[in-house]
């Protein structure tokens, strides 16, 4: 008898545990890992998941179970957006049966809703790659556009949750002012590389190099998301031998071995940039993310 | 008719919006995800249960079209086009609505889907790593189980995955064999219970188990006083969706496991999966039919209740580059035929090798080794059979189902 009513006091106390958890922070998924650092930035409290690392190509991802469990809980879900998920955020959210994070006008937030992305086609046709319409979606390098993203981010998570809104304005403006008193620093760090040509991975760092100055020549991509060919590599080799190449550049998630091949031909350095936050040690938050990437394109001689 | 008009009507819809789909913008109602795939191949043998025969042919070509109606609900329609011996066949593959509002991780699906039992049956079959399915699906789901019927799932609020399905379904492509057309079968025929729980280990692996359990309330083979044997025959070269071996009660296990350096799928990455069917009460008396066949109870009964159909696979691929892969698959059926009162055991094994080039993320062209040992299985005995196919997809981007 006490074993039962004790049992009965657990089943009627815990929807009223869950409730309290689920008000005491707001739960947020995350497609990139920079989406979850902004999160973090602009709510301390909240319960942040990154769906992806730096380390793992955000286009390839698999719509595994983990995934689906959390976007299941999730309050808020943060993406790029521009289709970057288009091959696994409808999957998720078809399986993850959570009508809060299935639209914009709830849960669902897309940095590129936010902004001008760049590349933005008028036609796509497959024969020109893995390209998508809406634009390149790999935004979080331009810092301008990353502080106009974090500002609307702000103003979501005030409107899915007014109590703790006082919280994300307060980090929104403290964000802000370290963001924008950073801004000028990073400029002035990036001087020497205006002008500068590379050649890199994919598009990845557009927004990077549009930022800085940098030119990007050649793609180590026959195609958008096509692998390097030997032909395609050794066309970029004449290329480089133009001499006015200052390094070829990959992301943390992408393969080295084309661009050790032509980086060795070519008597080019070889620099792996961190493509979001943990993409390598120095990169801990957004701050020492930009502050990495400046260090190591300065590091090329 | 009726088939051709469907076609028609569909092809005139995929027309009327392609020029939209190009864009590849997200799905609406104006913009729907539009895809079609392309599947052809050339082959030396014929496997056992098999949708391709020997020589050159054309796989299953679909076109889907799927986009949120509104706010509540999802649809999708999958045409399927297929030719066998000359003649070109229509089937509506999945049509289909989905609720996306639900509260509390619900969601309805009602239409002609995929059932949700074992690992790969709600995968379409052009995203396979080998030719065909194993032998085991082949046997007792038809090659892919879809039906007309609902289906109510359930996703808990946890950290590790875990979702639970009960479904109900039409059943006919399931029920057992009727040589004479006499039998009362069971309007519903099907109910399925299912629960999957997946998670990772670490950020390099991940993981799913499922249990399902099928009810097949038509799935009952009865005994018969003399079976047509030239009858058998043109049944089993006659090209069908249905199960070949059924029973009341079937009960599938499932496991998949995958891996990827760093948790990046885009180079290098393993998938090893495997299943086990097992079907019950596969044969019986039937109900009733005692007082008029006392001859039947004069023949010596070999078949018990005990009896059950048995089959299951192995499969591993390794992607070694965005361009290549290659995977191993093991699989075999342990199944039984009736024959008049007695029952007549039957063995299929297959092993397989498949290499697969990956010119881009929609076009595959593969090279596949099939090892067949059959021991009383429908004349197919010992072979080795080859198969060159091409699968290819236009149209919206595919999910990356796990």
């Amino acid at each position: 008898m006490r074993i039962n009513s004790k049992v009965l006091l657990a089943v009627a106390v815990m929807p009223l545990l869950f409730t309290a958890t689920a008000k005491a922070e707001l739960n947020v998924f995350a497609c990139e890992a920079e989406y979850g650092a902004l999160a973090k930035a602009i709510a301390p409290s909240a319960d942040v998941y990154s769906a992806t690392t730096a380390m793992q190509d955000p286009h390839q991802v698999q719509a595994r179970p983990s995934l689906i469990a959390k976007m299941r809980q999730a309050d808020l879900v943060v993406c790029a957006g521009a289709d970057l998920e288009i091959g696994w955020l409808p999957m998720l959210q078809m399986k993850a049966a959570n009508p809060q994070v299935t639209s914009t006008d709830k849960g669902l937030f897309y940095a590129a809703d936010q902004i001008d992305t760049l590349d933005k086609l008028t036609r796509v046709d497959r024969s020109m790659g893995d390209v998508h319409a809406k634009g390149n979606p790999h935004l979080h390098l331009d810092p301008q556009r990353m502080l106009t993203v974090a500002k609307a981010l702000s103003v979501k998570m005030s409107e899915l949750d007014p109590q703790n809104s006082n919280e994300y304005q307060q980090s929104f403006a403290d964000f802000s002012q370290r963001w924008q008193a950073k801004i000028p620093q990073w400029q002035e760090q990036a001087k020497g590389l205006a002008g500068k040509k590379v050649i890199a991975y994919h598009s990845s760092f557009r927004y990077l190099f549009n930022w800085i100055g940098i030119e990007q020549v050649a793609d180590l991509e026959p195609k958008p998301g096509l692998a390097p060919t030997s032909s395609h590599l050794a066309s970029l080799l004449t290329r480089a031998e133009q001499g006015d190449v200052m390094a070829v550049i990959v992301a943390s998630y992408q393969d080295e071995r084309g661009a050790k091949w032509l980086g060795e031909r070519a008597n080019l350095p070889v620099v792996m940039l961190p493509m979001s936050v943990g993409g390598n040690e120095q990169s801990q938050d957004l701050f020492s993310l930009y502050d990495s990437l400046l260090s190591l394109l300065n590091g090329v001689k | 008719m009726s088939a051709l008009n469907t076609r028609v009507s569909l092809l005139a819809l995929a027309c009327a919006v392609s020029s939209y789909s190009a864009m590849a913008e997200d799905s609406s109602l104006t913009n729907p995800n539009i895809s079609a795939v392309l599947d052809g191949y050339y082959q030396t043998g014929d496997r056992p249960l098999a949708e391709r025969a020997e020589g050159f042919g054309l796989g299953e070509t679909e076109l889907a079209l799927s986009a949120n109606i509104d706010e509540m609900f999802y649809g999708k329609v999958t045409a399927v086009v297929e030719s066998h011996d000359g003649e070109t066949e229509l089937n509506l593959e999945e049509a289909f609505i989905q609720t996306l509002a639900l509260p509390n991780g619900l969601s309805v699906r009602a239409g002609r889907f995929l059932s949700d039992v074992g690992y790969l049956n709600n995968q379409h079959k052009h995203t396979d790593a080998f030719t065909e399915r194993p032998a085991a699906y082949r046997a007792f789901l038809g090659g892919h189980y879809f039906d007309d019927g609902v289906r109510l799932s359930y996703v808990a609020p946890t950290d590790v995955y875990w979702t639970m399905g009960v479904e109900a379904f039409k059943g006919d492509s399931m029920r057992a064999a009727d040589e004479h057309g006499e039998r009362d079968f069971d309007d519903v025929g099907v109910f399925s219970a299912l629960t999957k729980i997946g998670g990772d280990i670490g950020i390099e692996s991940s993981w799913q188990l499922g249990l399902s359990y099928l009810r097949n309330e038509n799935g009952l083979a009865y005994a018969e006083e003399h079976e047509d044997e030239e009858e058998t025959d043109d049944e089993h070269e006659e090209h069908s969706h249905s199960a070949s071996y059924t029973g009341e009660n079937t009960y599938v296990a499932d496991f998949v496991y995958k891996w990827a350096p760093n948790g990046n799928y885009k180079y290098q990455n393993l998938t090893v999966s495997g299943e086990y069917f097992r079907v019950t009460d596969i044969f019986g008396e039937e109900p009733g039919h005692d007082d008029d066949a006392g001859d039947v109870d004069d023949h010596d009964h070999e078949f018990s209740g005990d009896d059950y159909h048995e089959g299951w696979y192995l499969s591993s691929v390794y992607q070694f580059s965005p361009s290549w892969s290659a995977g191993v698959r093991y699989g075999q059926v342990d199944t039984y035929e009736i024959h008049e009162d007695h029952l007549d055991p039957q063995k299929l094994k297959e092993t397989e090798l498949s290499v697969a080039w990956h010119s881009s993320h929609f076009s595959t062209v593969r090279l596949q080794y099939t090892h067949q040992e059959g021991t009383n299985f429908d004349g197919f005995e010992d072979d080795n059979i080859v198969t060159l196919q091409y699968v290819m997809s236009l149209g919206a981007h595919g999910a990356h189902q796990f």
